[in-house]
């Protein structure tokens, strides 16, 4: 148990840093393709590509982090009036909403994939990539942020913290 | 009555929106209490590229887009695109039932129509272009605004650097400098506002535009025997009616864009025929190695550039 | 269903799901999955909207803003933002609220040719906003600006914004472009009196400290060392976007490299530094990128629905007064923009308003710049301005939404002064014809 626990925290971490590489990637992409262009070459279209891909895997990948981390806006109004008891049962409830959603979603992302695949989908940029590759994404992310916020609806730690205002 | 809803890929002001709606009003006109389309608007209530799945899934019953927002799924749309024939010239050599039934196939949608065809694309130009010895164009040290519709052509063939832009930022791309030159269908550079910066039209014009109307299968089926025939029916009108109001457009454009001080640039005898073999040649060769990625293979391979492609059309020949 | 109920059930649950404390970007999927059966028919429809999320995520049109906020946070993090600022604070010496003035002139030229008001949010936010903090400025000299320049970019050309409105609606691009620089130079005047105005009434919230005198060679060390070489990186990049060597994306990028070359050169970049202002980039980019990703699709079920055209129908549908009409269709956009992104927003709203303003007599010139103000305002309104939440991720630990709102609406009242002074002097606008 404690082995799976921790192969999941790894597997938190790893995604979180992939979406801070992607981030530097961007960058580096961009430069890169400006220098070739610059220079009378033809930038590679896959760095192009790369970029906007990125952007898509980056938000997905680093999403469930964020949940841990506290880091999704969330506006604090009615915990924030309600005595503690039915403050941490509203919390837990809201957080348990957010695992439906984000369940519905995983198995909704499932099915995108299913259908991208016996459809052999393609995204048409400047290559024809499997659709799968990309969409392949969500259930992964929605699944991972599902349990997130499971931890927040049956764990120790609060999702809110009672003060009024916008929570960061 | 039978109710069919319906988006379109690009927004509402756009000439081609212009086209479908007007194909609208006649299919509700003729067909007052047996089928009425409703229409629930355009990128802005589904995404242009996310329409084709959502008619696929039947979540609207029907979608007006350019084949190429679903080359993924039907890359015999490339016979359109790189066609020379208009919708009644190509559904008469039967090319038309022949895209009908590959989408019904491999879609499951059914192809009602293939409208404003005819318009074909030119290579617009900020500075005037240098042709070289033979004629050739020669912009190899140029950047160009692509799309992967062209790109092929204007890398491979034009040698040119190629900056993908999307459409709404092209016009500040031409005003800094970002491109020298984009291609573009023959209508709408007006409307783009792009005449403030680009001067010249090269010529010949090239591809065609590939906006056809798709509708879910199951709706079809289940539609009335004389829904269907109207539907059929007015969408043969169209297919006709939009092809001639779109070339007097064109026509009226020129001028107005000649009259504000346009050049045209014309390509001569073995340069243009070079010229548009390429376009084409590269249009052909994407949609037959795509085609060989899907199960039906190059089945109709064949039979779609007999049907969309009219050699004796050619400026060369 | 009527579109008043469309209206109701869309925007009713996520009003009540964000007031209990459900994650904004969760309450926009969750209404989108309510919307999406209703309206959509059933679980197709959720598979397309995830389907739809993707196309919305994957633009490159969104690169620019992590980007800058790296740009933002390099400079932070390293330190050079504090020693630009020190330079500029002892340079400029008294004059109250100086920090304030410095960014409403930068914040302008740099949102305007970014031509991304929350990329440049991000960027300004996250150099400024820290530095201010730390020397004494309450939110309202720091924070208030970087939201006021938002607007004031999106009428001063170059603006992408005010190119594709004036093509959605047919009308001269030239002319709009034009029709804003003095508006423009209109609304800068009245934020510097605002911030004088502001400086005046509460004289502790930036601060005047007693600073002895500069001697001279002192100052030109100062400006050659701790001055050029960080606001040459802002100025390159601004350059490169003029001069058309680059695209937004592609200046951005540079500006990022700029910064790590110059910690390099001042030796802070460290490793920390480094991991830090990843760190705080990403934060911010998934944050607000996860928003984008549902409220694509809220925007989509709005206009699906029929709730948007029914809510414009219905406003401009009382036989008014010009006058009020075009009171009741800034409204419509103010309120559409509470929940929808700006393009979205035109291409539902252009259709029904340009006609409407044509037959008014408007001049549709006038009236589009007053729609490019109307959505710009929408953009930093609470409770739901996207900017608003920008600003919220790169602001300084403790920052509270309600110090956000309170500094963005004296900036909001500075456009809406502008937008009735356009009204009184159409020829504010239209000199040049
Ligand atoms: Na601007
Ligand atoms: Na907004």
């Amino acid at each position: 148990m404690t082995r799976a626990l921790k192969l999941y925290e790894g597997l938190l971490s790893a995604f979180a840093l992939i979406a801070g590489a992607l981030l530097v990637w961007l960058m580096v992409s961009i430069l890169i393709s400006v220098t070739m262009r610059n220079l009378g070459l033809q930038p590679f279209p896959w760095l192009f590509l790369s970029g906007e891909y990125g952007l898509f895997y980056l938000t997905m990948l680093g999403a469930p982090w964020l949940v841990r981390k506290r880091g999704h806006v969330h506006v604090e109004l009615v915990t924030a009036m309600l005595p503690a008891r039915a403050q941490a049962w509203l919390s837990r409830a809201v957080a348990a909403a957010c695992v439906a959603v984000c369940l519905l979603l995983a198995y909704a992302g499932y099915e995108l994939v299913r259908q991208d695949i016996a459809r052999s989908n393609f995204d048409v940029r400047a290559y024809f990539t499997p659709k799968w590759w990309l969409t392949v994404a969500f259930p992964v992310s929605f699944g991972l942020m599902a349990l997130e916020f499971a931890r927040f609806a049956v764990g120790p730690a609060r999702m809110h913290s009672g003060e009024a205002g916008i929570h960061e | 009555e039978d109710v069919l809803s319906a988006v379109h890929a690009f927004p509402e002001t756009l000439v081609y929106t212009q086209s479908f709606l007007d194909f609208v009003d006649k299919v509700n006109e003729a067909g007052e209490g047996v089928v009425r389309i409703e229409v629930r608007g355009g990128p802005e209530a589904i995404g242009m590229f996310q329409q084709p799945e959502a008619v696929r899934n039947g979540v609207v019953d029907m979608v007006y887009t350019p084949g190429s927002f679903y080359a993924g799924a039907l890359p015999e749309k490339d016979a359109l695109v790189a066609a020379n024939v208009t919708a009644a010239e190509a559904r008469a050599a039967g090319g038309l039932d022949l895209i009908d039934e590959i989408h019904q196939e491999k879609m499951g949608v059914k192809y009602l129509g293939w409208f404003d065809s005819g318009v074909s694309y030119n290579l617009w130009t900020v500075d005037e272009p240098m042709l070289d010895a033979e004629g050739n164009l020669d912009v190899s040290d140029w950047k160009l605004r692509g799309n992967p519709v062209y790109n092929a052509f204007f890398t491979e063939y034009l040698g040119a650097s190629v900056i993908d832009i999307p459409t709404t930022d092209v016009y500040s791309a031409l005003e800094r400098g970002i491109v020298d030159a984009t291609g573009w269908t023959q209508i709408g550079l007006l409307d783009l506002k792009w005449d403030d910066f680009v001067n010249y039209r090269i010529e010949p014009d090239f591809f065609s535009t590939d906006l056809g109307v798709i509708v879910n299968l199951d709706t079809w089926e289940g539609l009335s025997e004389e829904a269907r025939a109207i539907l059929t029916e007015t969408a043969l009108e169209h297919e006709r009616t939009s092809a001639e109001a779109l070339a007097e457009l064109r026509d009226e454009e020129f001028a107005e864009l000649e009259a504000g001080g346009m050049q045209v640039v014309t390509l001569e005898g073995e340069a243009a025929q070079n010229y548009l073999d390429a376009a084409r040649e590269k249009t052909w060769e994407r949609m037959r190695t795509q085609m060989e990625k899907h199960p039906m293979g190059l089945e109709h391979y064949d039979a779609l550039i007999e049907a969309f492609y009219d050699p004796s059309k050619d400026p060369g020949s | 269903m009527e579109w008043y109920w469309a209206l109701a059930l869309l925007i009713g649950s996520i009003v009540v799901l964000m007031a209990l404390g459900m994650p904004v970007a969760i309450a926009f999927l969750a209404a989108n999955i309510a919307g999406a059966w209703v309206f959509m028919g059933g679980f197709d429809a959720v598979v397309l909207m995830l389907d739809n999320g993707f196309g919305a995520l994957s633009r490159f049109a969104l690169i620019p803003i992590p980007l800058f906020l790296l740009m933002g946070e390099l400079f932070f993090h390293t330190g050079l933002g504090a020693r630009m600022f020190n330079a500029i604070d002892r340079l400029l010496g008294r004059v109250p609220g100086r920090l304030s003035y410095v960014t409403v002139l930068g914040g302008t030229g740099f949102a305007t040719l970014s031509g991304s008001s929350m990329g440049s949010t991000a960027l300004l936010g996250s150099l400024m906003v820290p530095e201010m903090q730390r020397r004494g400025y309450r939110a309202k000299f720091s924070i208030g600006p970087i939201l006021g320049t938002g607007g004031l970019a999106i009428i001063i050309p170059p603006s992408a914004l005010a190119v594709l409105l004036a093509t959605l609606a047919q009308i001269d691009v030239g002319a709009l472009l034009i029709a804003g620089v003095v508006p423009g130079l209109v609304l800068a005047a009245l934020y510097v009196g605002l911030i004088w105005l502001q400086t005046r009434l509460d004289p502790q919230g930036a601060p005047v400290y007693d600073m002895p005198p500069v001697p001279l060679a002192e100052k030109a060390g100062l400006v050659l060392r701790d001055v050029v070489p960080m606001a040459g990186v802002m100025v390159v990049v601004v350059l490169m976007m003029l001069f058309g060597f680059a695209t937004p994306s592609e200046a951005a990028a540079f500006g990022a490299l700029g910064v790590i070359l110059l910690g390099l050169a001042f030796r802070c970049l460290t490793w920390e530094a480094l991991t830090k202002s990843v760190t705080g980039a990403l934060r911010v980019t998934l944050m607000a990128y996860l928003i984008v990703f549902g409220s694509a699709t809220f925007s989509q079920l709005l206009a699906f629905s029929g709730a948007s055209s029914g809510l414009i129908d219905w406003a401009t549908g009382f036989d008014l007064a010009p006058l009020w009409m075009l009171a009741a269709m800034f409204l419509v956009l103010l309120l559409l923009g509470m929940f929808m992104e700006q393009i979205s927003i035109m291409l539902l709203t252009v259709p029904i308003f340009f006609p409407l303003a044509e037959s008014l007599g408007f001049d549709l010139v006038w009236f589009a710049l007053i729609m490019l103000l109307a959505l710009e305002i929408s953009f930093t309104t609470p409770p739901f301005g996207l900017l608003l939440f920008v600003m919220k991720g790169v602001a300084p630990p403790g920052t509270t939404m309600r110090t956000i709102y309170t500094a963005a609406l004296p900036f909001i009242a500075c456009s809406l002064i502008l937008v009735a002074l356009l009204v009184a002097f159409p020829g504010l606008a239209l000199w040049a014809r």
